[in-house]
């Protein structure tokens, strides 16, 4: 229960932000955020104000290789998803399962607890290099959906395949052919689609890829993110 | 790769560019922000081969996330301070605290007589560091042995040996006399 009472309500964000919680309370904050704009603010609140308390700690230097290890991680993730005015666009975002401005608020606080209301994903197609959103893909526990942003044809005798690209994985799966009408559905969610995977187009013949891996050029790519 | 981003030193707009794309962005964050972070990973997980992974993990989430980030424009190290700490407690809860730690200093720390002026003197701990002094000994100890070494309720009780009732009621009255002070 999250107290309506704005003392109480601070008082339990407070001890989220602090860590006290047991991890069942922490974990009925964590879903609450998405949709608690009052307690979405009281956590922001706290972790804005008690975040210079963390100098206490003390600044330590890491040990040596740590940034050559992150470097390596996120190699197979150099592409990126979007401007950062796009994630501003709420009209797109409107059908989403979640709003994003909810993600960027409570990040830190999703990234660790439990998957309260279920995983949720996003993730924004562009071609490479261009800022142009074209496609959006919103994933839920129940499956997931690509949408064309704008009208876009693949060229002709043609169709666009999609594909996941997962870290470490050696080489992307098909998600299927995307319809002409510019919206694949699939349903339940792949079990390897989770943040931090590459979404991609690929133009390829009609019927899809005949090798199983992309043949023809990638046209369109995005990061699935967690919100 | 952004050449410019390594001329800049403000983080939130560092975050932004790693949210544009900027692998080189990411790296000067990393210079500039990677001791404050590991420092508060290591105090919390204590163990410097647990808080380089926690580091290397919130590194990580920066890089997925700071895309995110721009929308809401929070304080830029605060939200680094947020990943690195729920990243650390997360670390402790899957590991165990005391497969973490038989240090009988922990916490110490909290209990030293200076330690509202070992708070950050920077201009953004000004009303922080005003309103900490207005907390009882007791509520401040709790709150910073939560805050920055990361103990639970149950934890502070075991770590001070006094009734989990009390702590809890500590905890809750510093945090509204905290509130109070700041938002005024």
């Amino acid at each position: 229960m999250i107290p309506e009472n704005p003392d109480e309500l601070h008082v339990l964000a407070g001890e989220y932000v602090l860590g006290v919680l047991d991890e069942a309370e922490a974990s009925e904050i964590a879903g609450a955020l998405a949709s608690h704009s009052e307690l979405r603010r009281a956590v922001m609140f706290w972790e804005e104000q008690l975040h210079p308390l963390a100098e206490l700690a003390g600044p330590t230097t890491p040990p040596p290789g740590t940034w050559e290890a992150i470097e390596a991680r996120i190699a197979g993730q150099a592409l990126r998803a979007p401007a950062p005015g796009f994630w501003n666009n709420l009209a797109l975002w409107r059908w989403s399962t979640a709003g994003l401005a909810a993600a960027a608020a409570s990040l830190a606080l999703w990234i660790a607890v439990a998957p309260a209301p279920g995983p949720s994903f996003v993730a924004v197609l562009r071609p490479p290099q261009q800022d142009q959103a074209s496609w959006v893909a919103a994933a839920d526990r129940s499956g997931l959906v690509v949408r064309a942003v704008s009208a876009a044809a693949a060229p002709n005798e043609r169709v666009f395949e999609l594909w996941a690209i997962v870290p470490g994985a050696a080489r992307p799966r098909s998600l299927g052919v995307i319809p002409a009408n510019g919206e694949l559905k699939l349903s339940p969610l792949p079990p390897d689609l989770r943040d931090g995977v590459t979404l991609a187009i690929s133009v390829e013949p009609l019927g899809g890829s005949p090798t199983q891996q992309p043949t023809g050029p990638v046209v369109f790519v995005g990061i699935v993110t967690a919100v | 790769m952004d050449r410019h981003a390594t001329a800049l030193s403000s983080v939130g707009v560092l975050i932004e560019a790693v949210g544009r794309g900027s692998q080189a962005a990411l790296k000067r964050l990393y210079e500039l922000e990677s001791r404050r972070l590991y420092g508060i990973a290591l105090r919390i997980v204590r163990r410097p081969e647990i808080a380089a992974d926690v580091l290397q993990e919130t590194f990580v989430q920066i890089w997925q996330n700071a895309a995110a980030f721009s929308a809401e424009r929070g304080a830029g190290a605060a939200w680094l301070t947020g990943i690195v700490r729920f990243r650390s407690l997360d670390a402790v809860r899957k590991l165990g605290r005391e497969v973490l730690t038989d240090d009988p200093a922990l916490g110490d720390a909290a209990l030293e007589p200076d330690i509202i002026d070992k708070i950050d003197a920077a201009a953004e701990a000004g009303a922080l560091k005003r309103c900490f002094k207005l907390l009882d000994d007791q509520q401040r100890r709790c709150i910073v042995l939560a805050f920055v070494d990361g103990l639970s309720h149950s934890e502070i009780t075991e770590r001070i040996g006094v009734p989990l009732g009390t702590v809890k009621s500590w905890i809750r009255r510093g945090l509204l006399t905290l509130r109070r002070c700041l938002q005024s």
